[in-house]
């Protein structure tokens, strides 16, 4: 603890300070409590919209990292082997000479930027100009790469807006909620408590999933679909309704197009048909498709269980075909949720954090969007869409691309196939991490940079209901650690670009706004006192909360005609499992925050697989035995959950855990419009280790 | 509490510090935040709390335990009113000491442990298996519990909440339910914050009634001690002794 500087005139300085949780994408607002500049805990902020005084076990534990001992404190950069402390202005210096070198002799599309779902908007909005203006390239992605790439570009297609559709206090107002492909109560657990409110008011909820998850167990129709048959089954479900009369006609014609061209492709997915592909039963099915047609405040939401998939994008527009097929659009408590996993995943989409998109989804080979860029920044714009995360990884691997600069993500451990992110990675000739703690992935790169964590600045994110929340810095950086709005900056100017002259986030954001029409209206000062989701496009507008309410983003909504298609891998004689990877309650993607947290590290301090009953009796493999999962990429050893909980056949492995860390064994199969990769469904063996 | 950011916030302030837009309709539970704060707050000066009853009768759980200095703490007596009343379904909101708004008289009943006490008892165990079956073990009911300040919490013990997933086992709140049955004052707060809506206040008032039939004993009171505490000092036991030994 710091020595106090309190005297006998004033009293120890104890502040609670509202803040928006680093966690998941909900954005529960919370008050850090804070003695001098120490963090002592948490308390929930009973007045928010969103949180209503309530947190999940993650959001309690907020506080618990933040003071680590392990921070990183100073800069790092790497000479023989090793990771030596240096100044600011030298660590920068070499950073933005070796960006300089590389630039000039490969040319800027070899160097590749991942901006962050952890970093605020506004530090988003920088890191794509970084990219942009100062080094001339789109290679700007980031981690939405693996979540909801297919989202935005499935909803793209259909609705023209790849968003929350409604806001997260409506799902308490639903007479019907069907969940698949999330976790919500262990992923979501504030957005599952608004889905807990609506049950116990009596809606029904239909849960599918191939896990058994805490709120499936409470679902009216659990169906378990195996994994990769999500077409079957939705385009089952979207036969049933429209052979008994049950789709919404009206909406169909006054709201969409292309109907037919779907109506085409569904007549054969019988409920027989359904029933082979996906192993759910057909009557359950059918009396899911009624209820969620019959419903008048029916509301869709889904995560990585839709989107993780080689034809992730097919499966987002079969589940938006659904919602217009029953009319389930732009009502209140009605409508297709995404949900997004990160604390600023919606915002770094929205800030541009994406290859092919400037601030705001506007398209980087438009070009009266990318005139209007290169007015406000006063340089000229590179016209092509650039690498996607998973692409300049494979881009390393085959030297075209030679410098990867990371702002706060840990792809050692996110990424699916290590082995060949590591082989990558170990190719290039900078690889530059900026980030809060040592990470797999630092342990790689040439220069280290500490940034603030979400505690110890000022800035925004946006949740995934699209509200736009503060953060207000609690408590001073460890060491030297800067907030990574001002690294940027610094970067950006010693690579010799103007504009980077900000000295407060409020001023960033003041600038995106002017360039980005759905925060047209946003400022720090409004969202301090307001509660406000985009599209906001001028001051005196109130921001949406229902979208496609009297019509679509893109004018009609479009019906896009979709079939199953197989994964990538199917289960094979030497590898006869499906290996399905995800979250738990307890821990947060890398572990780099939770595995820090005591109280949380205690309730899942081990890398598991789940593995069925029956499954583990076959194999001679009990509770808590040390087994071996192995896929055509690698191996890990871990202990033996034997669950009920999956379907057999399949394997379950959270991917929090560097130890055993499922990526070693994942898929990079790449959907080929999002470039999301198969996350959700690789062939596996399990041994007895 | 006052009112800033367009919310209402818990707030310390310093003597002569101007408290700005005050607020006392929103329930934080101050003692739980004060009991966070108080092993940090150091320097030995005094605090002053605004307390309802409820808060007053967990401060004299604090003091009978010697967890706050008496002579730190300052009380200024906050009279519920009636909605908040009607929402704790509280039988005894006005403080001793009645500074900040006006008393209003107690609700004698909670309805829902009425149509409970009516229900046989297996479908009594129904009804609170569906609700646990909720929980979603975020610990909000310990976390914001202001007399929940066991040194080491069995809850966080692996013996009898195994770590694996959620819901927790029944045990989890059984073993609450005994380890305040003679500290709860029945604040709420473990029902406001729960995030799956489980009634968690009825839970606590009908244990509490058990205990005032059975020992005749509440909570709250710093002079009375604790039944659980008691059983072998004092007099020998009434009745037979036993001659089987």
């Amino acid at each position: 603890m710091r020595v106090s500087p309190w005297t006998e005139m004033s009293a120890m300085n104890v502040k609670h300070v509202l803040t928006t949780c680093p966690y998941c994408g909900t954005g529960c607002n919370f008050y850090l409590q804070v003695v001098e500049d120490k963090l002592i805990g948490v308390v929930p902020c009973k007045t928010d919209e969103i949180s209503r005084g309530q947190l999940c076990i993650k959001g309690y534990n907020a506080h618990a990292f933040v003071q680590h001992p392990d921070r990183l404190k100073t800069p790092l950069v790497r000479e023989h082997g090793e990771l030596r402390q240096v100044s600011w202005d030298d660590a920068l210096d070499r950073l933005a000479k070796e960006i300089a070198r590389i630039k000039e002799k490969y040319g800027p599309d070899s160097i590749a930027f991942l901006a962050s779902a952890k970093c605020t908007n506004e530090e988003n909005y920088l890191f794509q100009k970084l990219a942009r203006a100062a080094v001339h390239t789109n290679n700007v992605d980031h981690c939405a790469r693996l979540c909801h790439a297919s989202t935005v570009t499935g909803l793209l297609y259909s609705f023209g807006s790849g968003a929350m559709t409604n806001t997260i206090p409506e799902f308490g107002d639903a007479d019907l909620i069907l969940v698949t492909g999330s976790n919500t109560l262990e992923a979501h657990p504030i957005i599952g408590s608004h889905m807990l409110k609506a049950l116990d008011a009596g809606a029904r909820i239909v849960v599918v999933d191939p896990r058994d998850t805490p709120l499936s167990r409470l679902a009216h129709i659990r169906m378990s679909q195996n994994p990769g048959s999500d077409i079957a089954w939705i385009n089952g479900m979207i036969k049933v309704i429209i052979d008994e009369g049950l789709a919404d006609e009206e909406f169909i014609r006054t709201r969409t197009t292309d109907f037919d061209k779907l109506k085409g492709v569904v007549k054969e997915y019988t409920l027989e048909k359904v029933e082979s592909i996906a192993g759910v039963k057909g009557e359950d099915l059918a009396k899911a498709a009624r209820l969620y047609a019959n419903a008048e405040k029916a509301m869709i939401a889904y995560a990585m269980g839709v989107t993780q998939h080689s034809n992730g994008t097919d499966i987002v527009m079969a589940l938006a075909n659904l919602a217009m097929v029953t009319g389930h659009l732009g009502k209140e408590s009605t409508g297709l949720n995404p949900l997004r996993g990160q604390c600023n995943v919606q915002g770094a989409c929205d800030a541009g954090g994406l290859p092919n998109l400037f601030p705001g989804y506007q398209r980087v080979d438009d070009e009266q969007a990318r005139t209007r860029f290169e007015q406000a920044w006063g340089v000229k714009l590179p016209g092509s869409p650039g690498l996607t995360l998973t692409c300049a990884v494979n881009e390393a691997a085959v030297g075209k691309l030679k410098a990867m600069i990371v702002f706060g993500e840990n792809i050692m451990v996110s990424d699916p196939d290590l082995t060949h992110v590591e082989d990558a990675l170990k190719e290039l000739e900078l690889l530059a991490v900026v980030d809060i703690f040592p990470t797999e992935t630092t342990k790689l790169a040439h220069i280290v940079l500490p940034a603030a964590c979400y505690a110890e600045k000022d800035g925004t994110f946006t949740s995934t209901d699209r509200a736009v929340r503060l953060l207000r810095r609690a408590v001073n950086p460890p060491g030297e650690a800067m907030p990574d709005w001002r690294i940027a900056c610094e970067l950006a100017k010693r690579l010799g670009a103007k504009g980077f002259d900000f000295s407060s986030p409020a001023e960033v954001m003041d600038e995106m706004a002017k360039l980005t029409p759905i925060y047209g209206g946003i400022d720090h000062e409004r969202i301090d006192r307001e509660m406000i989701r985009w599209p906001c496009p001028t001051k005196d507008h109130k921001g949406t909360r229902i979208l496609h309410a009297q019509k679509f983003t893109k004018g009609l909504g479009t019906f896009a005609p979709v079939h199953h298609s197989p994964p990538a891998e199917s289960p094979s004689e030497e590898y006869p499992f499906i290996l399905t990877t995800g979250r738990n309650l307890f821990q947060y993607h890398t572990g780099t925050m939770t595995r820090r947290s005591p109280k949380l590290e205690r309730q899942a301090p081990e890398p598991y697989a789940e593995i069925n009953k029956a499954d583990a009796k076959g194999l001679g493999i009990s509770e808590g035995d040390r087994i071996i999962v192995s896929s055509r990429r690698g191996s890990i050893a871990l202990r033996a959950r034997v669950t009920e909980r999956i379907i057999p056949g399949a394997v379950f492995i959270p991917f929090h855990y560097s130890e055993a860390a499922a990526n070693w064994l994942t898929n990079a199969a790449l959907d080929p419009v999002s470039k999301i990769p198969e996350l959700k469904v690789c062939a596996a063996r399990i041994q007895k280790g | 509490m006052r009112e800033e950011h367009g919310n209402v916030a818990p707030i310390m302030i310093s003597k002569g510090e101007d408290p700005g837009d005050v607020r006392t309709d929103v329930p934080y539970q101050l003692i739980t935040i004060l009991g966070n704060i108080y092993p940090w707050m150091t320097d030995g000066k005094k605090i002053a709390v605004v307390t309802r009853k409820c808060d007053e009768k967990a401060l004299a759980e604090f003091f009978k335990r010697g967890y706050f200095d008496r002579s730190r703490v300052i009380q200024i007596g906050l009279a519920c009113d009636k909605e908040q009343i009607g929402k704790c379904r509280c039988r005894d909101p006005v403080p001793s000491v009645v500074d900040i708004g006006e008393q209003q008289v107690a609700l004698g009943t909670d309805a829902l442990s009425d149509k409970l006490l009516e229900m046989s008892s297996e479908e009594r165990l129904r009804f609170w298996e569906y609700q646990f079956r909720k929980c979603n073990k975020c610990f909000a009911c310990t976390a914001n519990c202001p007399v929940c300040f066991c040194d080491e919490c069995v809850l966080e013990e692996r013996t009898f909440v195994p770590e694996k997933g959620v819901p927790p086992g029944m045990s989890f709140h059984l073993i609450r339910a005994y380890h305040l049955s003679d500290k709860c004052i029945e604040c709420g707060e473990c029902e406001r914050s729960c995030p799956a809506g489980i009634p968690l206040l009825t839970f606590r008032k009908l244990v509490a009634k058990d205990f005032r039939e059975m020992y005749g004993f509440s909570p709250g009171d710093e002079k009375t001690i604790s039944p659980l505490l008691t059983t072998l000092e004092g007099e020998p036991l009434d009745g037979d002794e036993c001659d089987e030994c």
